[in-house]
């Protein structure tokens, strides 16, 4: 008997099934979610060390102002992604025309770029308008107006995900009714259509200051490029700064107060937009009428899409101009640094789909039970908690920060496990919940047993969307810098590598961006391959 | 084929509801039996029950005296044919069928003979390597039935599984679905809202509201001879009056209505002075025109169709293809619809004069239900 017939036939038994759930469960909550605020006991165990830093004024304006600084940017970048995201949004859903898919294509780009590339590529664009010479020639931006330039980019296609996951289940059917009942287009879309985007102002808004809050290669390159990183901090480059020393006060409190602030911050988030009720009963025809029609809908979409093209794709493709320079540079380390990068991501993902799979269909299988909400606003922690943050708190829980080779390593993966665990669990909660459980319950209903009933009926048509989570949690892992420097400094990852370089100062900038172009490439690479793979399954089943 | 025992069956939903409410039915070896309810009534529940997709909170299933109550469902051999049919989009035609002989692992040859056959029966032989996207919705519900039929299962239940077609379509399939269940011999519940499917599909029918069963038998006795007045409203509209019993004898029972008229109807053993609830069929109710033709008048049945109860006035007159529905306003007693042919359609117009009567055996009496008559007539 092979092995998947004998788990097969196990799994017939709900006590079976019970234990595996529970055990899925005790994954999620001792590896995954405890390790992750674990930095929050220690205000309690090591009251000194914090009581000292309370005590120093200089340290503590410091600390205030790394924290406002995050807590800011995160902030107007929101905003602007809210604004100039939601026409994106529109144009992808309902517009039809050439090239929608390559502008649909376009867009998921920055998410596969490491941040630590971004910033590199970002402050070259802006630094330096005529190119290739940096720091700082050209237009002179003050740091803090730099990171929200940076911060756009990689927050931005999240936002335009979000929304337009929204809006395409939103049928035009209600605008279109609104319409024949007298409503000018822009009326019926402000009053019918905007309402119903809660959800997704959520969704995008939750995940836009997640990112933004807990980005740190990105923001540390930026800065030592600018050359002001000892000087102008944010919450995530203040640990980074001050990690792979002994356990510090000023650490553990900005992580705590980050920490906390960003769940405070997340509950409020839900409860402002679910809650606000935003009078649609006041209208303005003529305005309405005049909006809708000429000129200025289509001012709003070029406008949008000239906010993309130049504030999004520009400053991220930038960095491709170091290809008319060719540099040398140390092909070995890099090559051992991509292989530890795809180690740990392969392994963390890997471990996402496994565990992640039982709990996102529980979750989706079990709407509105009170232990599936629970689940399901737990699962969102790791994501709004500022990586390195979560990597100190990790580091802490799993033994110190001072671990070096496999070991290092392990605790990397775990990190990387639990900011990457949300993502998918996310993407196959949405899947499973679309997914009629008539399927399901038929198979079973013709003698099917538990795991048959899954691995036959439901995996094949989710599978698309555990790829799409695991390709979103690998580019993920593959470009997060914050956590793996808060766990340990030993472990040289792609991002970690380049931070290095850039750190080293002016004359290995171009090895930098060599390294970035040559991971651009490799993601690249994969991504086709994945998709190319994909395709091929998807014209099969349809 | 299995003989089906539901004893006591009892679930509640959160926010209170009970889907089952100490439901016992007991569902013949090899016959195909209709459970018949408004929305809401509990019918699905009753069926997952049976196949072990919803636990119940109290009470038993048994498989021929065997209690499988606890029995996982892959194991029980009840097949469900959902209502969207729930064809695997993943897979062709032929694999949706093969399923079941599949993850049982029979042997190929078996399978592939089985599959033919199954396929060839649902005429499906030219859309084998079709996915279900690419089906109509009748040849997406014929491949849903070959894939339960070759499922080796002795139960077959069928939660609305016309329920998604076009009104033509569904008349064309329900005689299709019966013959070839009854081919098959399996034992079949059919879950169905639809009165007529019922009528003309099941060998019994049982009425289901509010997760008890209120009546079982077959469509004739159902129809003929209800057991309470939602049951005569529900499978045939009825016309409902409250009154009280006069005089009850072997062959006819005395009523008198709220306006002071008295009707006759079948004998009943309430007790003379009973608050009591009489049905009459539409289709028995009968508006005989004042001073029309004799031909044309229903009097030449002089022996069963009394005298009038009461005088109305034809409100509307409305076409429905082979019959016509004659609403009738009564002074005290509102609207009273009747059935008739549609041969008669030029008699009658609104304003009409028309006396209202029956055959005394074709009325039914009840004792007025605990809650009141408004509460019994509820449809949801």
């Amino acid at each position: 008997m092979s092995l998947f017939v004998r788990i097969n036939a196990i799994s017939d038994s709900a006590k079976v099934r019970k234990a595996w759930f529970g055990l899925v469960c005790a994954i999620f909550i001792c590896i995954i979610i405890v390790p992750s605020v674990f930095v929050v006991t220690k205000v309690f165990t090591d009251w000194g060390l914090i009581s000292g830093v309370l005590g120093d004024s200089a340290e503590m304006a410091v600390i205030g102002r790394a924290v406002w600084n995050s807590f800011s940017i995160a902030f107007i970048v929101t905003i602007l992604d809210v604004v100039a995201g939601l026409p994106i949004a529109w144009i992808l859903v309902r517009k039809n025309f050439r090239g929608k898919r390559f502008l649909d294509t376009l867009l998921d780009m920055p998410l596969a770029f490491p941040t630590a590339v971004l910033g590199l590529s970002v402050v070259m664009f802006w630094g330096a308008p005529e190119g290739v010479t940096i720091p700082g020639l050209g237009i002179c931006f003050s740091p803090y107006l730099m990171l929200v330039l940076l911060h756009i980019i990689f927050t931005y296609p999240y936002m335009v995900r979000s929304l337009s996951g929204i809006l395409e289940q939103i049928e035009p059917n209600y605008e279109t009714a609104a319409m024949t009942l007298g409503a000018s287009r822009f009326t019926a879309v402000r009053t019918i259509t905007l309402p119903l985007f809660r959800a997704g102002l959520v969704t995008g808004t939750t995940l836009c200051f997640a990112r933004s809050l807990s980005e740190t290669g990105g923001t540390y390159i930026a800065l030592t490029l600018m050359g002001c990183e000892s000087s102008f901090f944010t919450g995530p480059t203040y640990i980074m700064d001050n990690s792979g020393g002994a356990l510090s006060g000023p650490m553990i409190l900005i992580s705590v107060i980050m920490i906390l602030l960003a769940l405070a911050l997340l509950v409020l988030v839900k409860a402002v937009i679910t809650h606000l009720h935003v009078s649609g009963n006041r209208v303005w025809p003529e305005l309405g009428r005049k909006l809708s029609r000429g000129f200025a809908p289509k001012a709003k979409d070029a406008l949008a899409l000239f906010f993309m093209v130049l504030f999004v794709l520009v400053p991220s493709f930038y960095l491709f101009v170091y290809l008319s320079e060719p540099t040398a540079m140390d092909y070995g380390t890099l090559l051992g640094s991509i292989g530890t990068s795809f180690l740990v991501a392969g392994v963390a993902v890997l471990f996402d789909i496994v565990f992640g799979i039982p709990l996102a269909m529980y979750i989706a299988r079990h709407r509105g039970e009170r232990f599936a909400g629970i689940l399901d606003n737990l699962v969102n922690i790791p994501l709004i908690i500022p990586t390195t943050a979560l990597g100190l708190s990790l580091a802490l829980f799993w033994g110190g920060t001072a671990s070096t080779g496999a070991v290092a390593v392990v605790l990397v993966i775990l990190g990387h496990i639990s900011f990457t665990y949300p993502l998918v669990v996310r993407n196959i909660t949405g899947a499973v919940e679309e997914v009629d459980p008539a399927y399901e319950e038929t198979a079973l209903t013709l003698g099917a047993k538990p795991l048959e009933t899954f691995s036959k009926v439901l995996f094949p048509v989710i599978k698309s969307s555990v790829i799409a989570g695991a390709i979103l949690a690998f580019t993920r892992s593959l470009g997060e810098t914050g956590a793996t420097v808060a766990i340990s400094s030993s472990v040289n990852t792609v991002p970690v590598y380049i931070v290095n370089l850039v750190k080293e100062g002016a004359a290995s900038y171009p090895a930098a961006a060599m390294c970035s172009i040559v991971l651009i490439a490799i993601c690249f690479v994969l991504m086709f391959a994945v998709r190319a793979v994909m395709h091929r399954g998807s014209d099969r089943d349809a | 084929m299995p003989e089906i025992v539901l004893d006591g069956l009892v679930k509640k939903y959160s926010g209170g509801i009970r889907a089952s409410d100490g439901l016992s039915l007991t569902v013949h070896d090899g016959e195909y039996l209709c459970l018949l309810g408004p929305t809401g009534a509990g019918k699905t529940t009753a069926l997952r029950m049976i196949c072990g997709l919803t636990k119940p909170d109290a009470g038993r299933v048994l498989f021929d005296g065997e209690d499988v109550t606890t029995k996982p469902t892959g194991a029980r051999r009840a097949t469900m044919l959902s209502q969207g049919y729930a064809l695997f989009p993943n897979m062709d035609v032929y694999h949706n069928v093969v399923f079941a002989p599949t993850i049982r692992h029979w042997k190929e040859e078996d399978t592939k003979q089985l599959a033919r056959s199954m396929i060839d029966m649902v005429h499906m032989g030219k859309k084998v390597r079709s996915y279900p996207h690419e089906l109509s919705g009748g040849q997406q519900q014929r491949t849903a039935l070959a894939r339960a039929l070759a499922s080796d299962s002795k139960v077959l239940l069928l939660d609305e599984p016309l329920r998604a077609l076009d009104a033509r379509l569904r008349i064309e399939l329900r005689k299709e679905l019966k013959s070839m269940v009854k081919e098959m011999g399996l034992t079949s519940v059919h879950v169905t809202h639809d009165q007529e499917e019922a009528m003309e599909l099941a060998d019994r029918i049982a009425i289901i509201r509010s997760g008890k069963i209120i009546q079982v038998g077959t469509p004739q006795e159902i129809f003929q001879d209800p057991a309470t007045p939602f049951v005569a409203n529900f499978l045939g509209r009825s016309n409902i009056f409250a009154g009280k019993l006069v005089s009850t004898d072997g062959t006819a029972s005395v009523i008198e209505l709220a306006n002071g008229i008295r009707v006759r109807a079948r004998p009943c053993d309430l007790e003379p002075g009973d608050d009591a609830v009489i049905a009459v069929k539409v289709g028995f109710t009968v508006p005989e025109l004042i001073g029309a033709a004799p031909d044309v008048q229903d009097a030449h049945l002089p022996d069963t169709l009394p005298e009038g109860y009461f005088h109305g006035k034809v409100e509307r007159v409305l076409y429905e293809g082979s019959t016509i529905t004659i609403e009738t306003t009564v002074p005290g007693l509102g609207l009273v619809s009747s059935q008739r042919s549609s041969r008669r359609y030029e008699y009658y117009r609104p304003g009409s004069e028309v006396m209202i009567t029956w055959q005394p055996e074709k009325a039914s009496v009840f004792r007025l239900p605990a809650g009141g008559l408004v509460q019994e007539m509820r449809l949801d």
